[in-house]
């Protein structure tokens, strides 16, 4: 006879070699953890309605404004700077500066989603936006539902139209594409050494889900591209790493590892047809962070760390401009996004010996010019739409209870508003369409969550 | 951005004395050494992604075992529903093995690998992790009843496939009863 139990640990017993390398394990955590901010971003707070005061915030003129310490930027490399937090190049709003938004003035929510209890269960989430304004919907994958499935929800009524199933397991997705008449989404192979690129395309006509992959193309490290005016979809590929220095970065006050003034990655850009998975284009690209606006091609030299050149390419004519966006020596590139003529850079400086964050929100033209700074401890943000047309630049305020909550800064009128108080711990959202942004709230003790769509008013 | 250095040694402590006990379980669920790190891997960077909640609500290993068996899970849905386990991914797993076993490991190993893949994580989940059914269901993310039905289906397989190889009785529980 034989005990199950006692075979079993018999089995394994006796392992060979183990060549897994946890500080491996831990860089592959932070990047998804820090794409999943990136990507995901939309936590916020319950909205309060209150205050009168003009919606738009004059920026502080404070260009040139040396700052307590007079400095004008960071200098160091790395570790904490003995001052309080240097002024960036331009002028400048901090978290305060921004005026209450008042529901039906400012904005009006089109539709909210609560989660009960995240904590017990994976829920159901918005995860974009349509150009024809309908809610991509998503369900699971959570314990009675194994696969995530999708619906096209009406957020006038709230009636959800459910999609046939993806055949996708519980792989994560990210919407690139979100038309009137096509959806696209792309996950990644998986982890059994698979990392394809994956495009699962939904025609609204037919209504039939389609996959599309790439055979030519590297593997990626997660669901990742962003789509071009020319309907291309351009997918960056990790072409080098900074090193994390001998004996780790430095621990500011607050104990948190501060790689400021990181060394940066690059990828190598490549470009493939939605279409055609035989159309597969080596664009022969270093980039770092990439966007679009529905004209150009933005693109960093490096990401995750120090980003250097700023990059802007019509896409019609070819005429480029480069320009240095006068970041600061310390400041982390953390993601590029842009709208029309603006680009916005989401920026990670430092952290003061008084244990205070550097954090920024820097919007340039795309010619270079500053048009303002968020500076603030624990923020970060973009605009978060598939096709460039984004005007909300929303900000996710995360580190400060009085401040903590989802602002706005509309780039078409320069107003900066605050939406809501306090937050969600919940990373969830997608893109949107121009003057809408998503933002969630804490529910049930912090266990769940409401997920907010609203839209600006004019 | 940084991340908090007592916070990774926390996370780094936790995996050194877990990722035997993780590899096990996925090298039961796959038959693979390379594999099961593959598994333990993502599992591990899963569980780095969620540590400061987890380390406020408690519960790492479950995370972390729930993490591995979802990316072996993950892995096997995305195979093509025609695509079977090759058999030389498996250590001596083939039918030959089977009909030739002369070890109790080799033929638990192939007997095993001919269950299906959430039958299998069932058996490896409440048999050698030692959970219980809600715990087993919460890890597979399904119901408990899904749970004691796939045992049971799973169970009765195994016995028959491994006491056909071994020609020895297979006993499961101490009692030859299936823990509740």
């Amino acid at each position: 006879m034989t005990e199950l139990q006692d075979l079993m640990r018999e089995t394994v017993a006796e392992q060979p070699y183990d060549d897994l390398d946890l500080h491996d394990v831990m860089v592959a955590g932070r990047r998804r953890a820090r794409t999943q901010r990136l990507g995901r971003a939309g936590v916020a707070s319950a909205v309060v309605a209150v205050g009168l005061v003009a919606a738009v915030a004059a920026p502080r003129a404070s260009s040139g404004d040396a700052g307590p310490a007079g400095a004008p930027d960071g200098t160091g490399t790395g570790g904490t700077s003995t001052t309080a937090p240097p002024s960036p190049a331009g002028p400048t709003l901090h978290l305060s500066d921004a005026v209450q938004a008042v529901e039906g003035r400012d904005f009006r929510v089109l539709a909210t989603h609560t989660n009960q209890n995240l904590d017990g269960d994976n829920g159901q989430y918005f995860d974009g936006v349509t150009d024809d304004g309908m809610i991509l919907f998503r369900d699971g994958p959570r314990f009675d539902q194994l696969y995530p499935r999708f619906a096209l929800m009406n957020p006038a009524t709230g009636a959800k139209t459910w999609l046939p199933r993806l055949n996708i397991g519980q792989a994560d997705t990210m919407p690139v594409e979100l038309g009137a008449h096509r959806l696209v989404l792309v996950s990644q192979g998986g982890v059994n050494r698979s990392g394809a690129l994956i495009g699962h395309v939904f025609d609204r006509d037919t209504w039939q889900w389609s996959t599309v992959t790439w055979p030519s193309l590297p593997e990626v490290a997660g669901p990742t591209g962003v789509l071009g005016p020319d309907g291309r979809l351009y997918v960056p590929v990790l072409a080098t790493q900074g090193k994390v220095p001998e004996g780790d970065w430095p621990l500011g006050r607050n104990k948190e590892a501060d790689d400021s003034g990181a060394a940066g990655d690059t990828y190598d850009l490549w470009s493939v047809s939605l279409d055609d998975p035989s159309d597969v284009r080596d664009e022969n690209m270093s980039v770092g962070s990439i966007a679009f606006t529905s004209t150009s091609m933005v693109w960093s030299d490096r990401t995750n760390g120090s980003g250097g050149l700023i990059h802007v390419r019509n896409m019609t004519t070819g005429d480029e401009t480069t320009f240095d966006p006068q970041a600061g020596a310390r400041c982390n590139l953390l993601s590029v996004s842009a709208a029309a003529d603006r680009v916005v850079l989401d920026e990670f400086c430092g952290e003061s010996s008084a244990g205070v964050r550097d954090d920024r929100i820097q919007i340039l033209t795309t010619n270079g010019d500053q048009i303002v700074t968020i500076q603030d401890s624990g923020i970060g943000g973009g605009t978060f739409s598939v096709d460039g047309s984004d005007d909300v630049v929303t900000i996710f305020a995360t580190d400060r209870s009085p401040a903590l909550g989802t602002y706005a800064y509309d780039l078409s009128t320069d107003r900066f508003l605050r939406i809501s108080h306090g937050m969600s711990m919940f990373s969830m959202g997608g893109p949107t369409p121009a003057g809408e942004l998503m933002w969630s709230t804490a529910v049930n003790d912090n266990h769940g969550a409401t997920q907010w769509l609203g839209e600006l008013t004019p | 951005m940084g991340r908090d250095a007592a916070s990774d040694a926390a996370f780094t402590e936790f995996a050194v004395a877990s990722r035997a006990r993780l590899r096990g379980t996925a090298y039961l669920l796959c038959g693979d050494w390379s594999r099961a790190s593959d598994y333990v891997q993502e599992g591990l960077i899963r569980v780095y992604v969620a540590w400061p909640r987890l380390v406020r609500r408690g519960g790492e290993l479950g995370y972390a075992r729930k993490a591995v068996v979802s990316a072996f899970l993950d892995a096997s849905r995305k195979r093509s529903s025609t695509e079977r386990p090759e058999p030389e991914q498996w250590d001596r797993s083939s039918d030959e093995d089977v009909a030739n076993a002369v070890t109790d490991r080799a033929a638990l190993m192939a007997a095993l690998a001919r269950l299906p893949e959430r039958q299998r994580a069932c058996v490896v989940l409440r048999y050698f992790e030692e959970l219980d059914v809600r715990e087993t269901a919460a890890a597979m993310r399904c119901s408990e009843g899904t749970v004691k039905s796939q045992t049971s289906r799973a169970l009765a397989s195994l016995k028959s496939m491994f006491e056909e190889a071994s020609r020895r009785e297979l006993l499961v529980g101490r009692e030859g009863i299936v823990p509740s």
